[in-house]
């Protein structure tokens, strides 16, 4: 995959509508950009992207504690109503 | 009404994840504090990336903090997804302290610093939005 290719596909992301992954996408590709131009070092743009990777594993763990708290809402609202007949 | 928990528990959802969510951790305020902190001093001294020398004291200060809040979380029962969010919060900050120990200040990039300083605020406060909504 070329260069070109991938700041394709993440300007392609970039316009879809999950606000949080269309402007991780943007993002990146600005940091590609501004490295592009001379503003970053590769060493400082390998960082910046590993830190991409830290960041989307944080969403991923903190989406399953989301769930994980709407199903205990519901659990206790179902224990409540359970409760209360 | 207790038959259709169990069928609930049973059929329409895993088990275990059921177990998992009826006994997850509570909302914990010195957690929340402490994820709050990060996101507020990481918003702060984005701002301050211009002055290198300040962004080198910066960066010692708020890996100090993401630190505590790794070994906070970790030794708090059934937070899997806590601790490792927090590892994952540390390395980052961790990484802006390394820059700035192996390199003179004024060789690190602003731009570097900000993104750097912008990653941690945008972590925290995915971590805080989740963290504050914990069960109380």
């Amino acid at each position: 995959m070329t260069l070109d290719e991938i700041q394709q596909q993440l300007a392609d992301m970039a316009t879809v509508n999950d606000p949080t992954f269309s402007q991780f996408a943007h993002d990146i590709n600005m940091i590609v950009e501004q490295a592009k131009v001379g503003q970053l070092s590769n060493a400082d743009v390998k960082e910046i992207l590993e830190d991409a990777q830290r960041q989307l594993a944080i969403l991923e763990d903190m989406s399953q504690l989301a769930f994980k708290e709407t199903l205990n809402t519901c659990i206790n609202g179902l224990i409540t109503i359970a409760c209360a007949v | 009404m207790k038959q259709l928990l169990a069928i609930l528990a049973t059929l329409t959802l895993n088990g275990c994840a059921v177990w998992d969510a009826y006994m997850m951790t509570g909302y914990d305020s010195n957690e929340y504090r402490i994820i709050t902190e990060i996101r507020t001093d990481a918003y702060n001294y984005k701002q301050q990336c211009a002055n290198r020398l300040m962004s080198e004291s910066n960066a010692i200060l708020i890996s100090d903090k993401t630190q505590l809040f790794e070994f906070y979380s970790e030794q708090i029962p059934r937070n899997d997804n806590g601790v490792r969010a927090s590892k994952n919060l540390n390395a980052i900050a961790q990484g802006l302290k390394t820059q700035y120990q192996n390199n003179p200040a004024v060789s690190v990039s602003p731009l570097f610093c900000k993104l750097k300083f912008a990653s941690i605020e945008n972590s925290a406060a995915v971590i805080q939005h989740v963290v504050g909504r914990r069960p109380r």
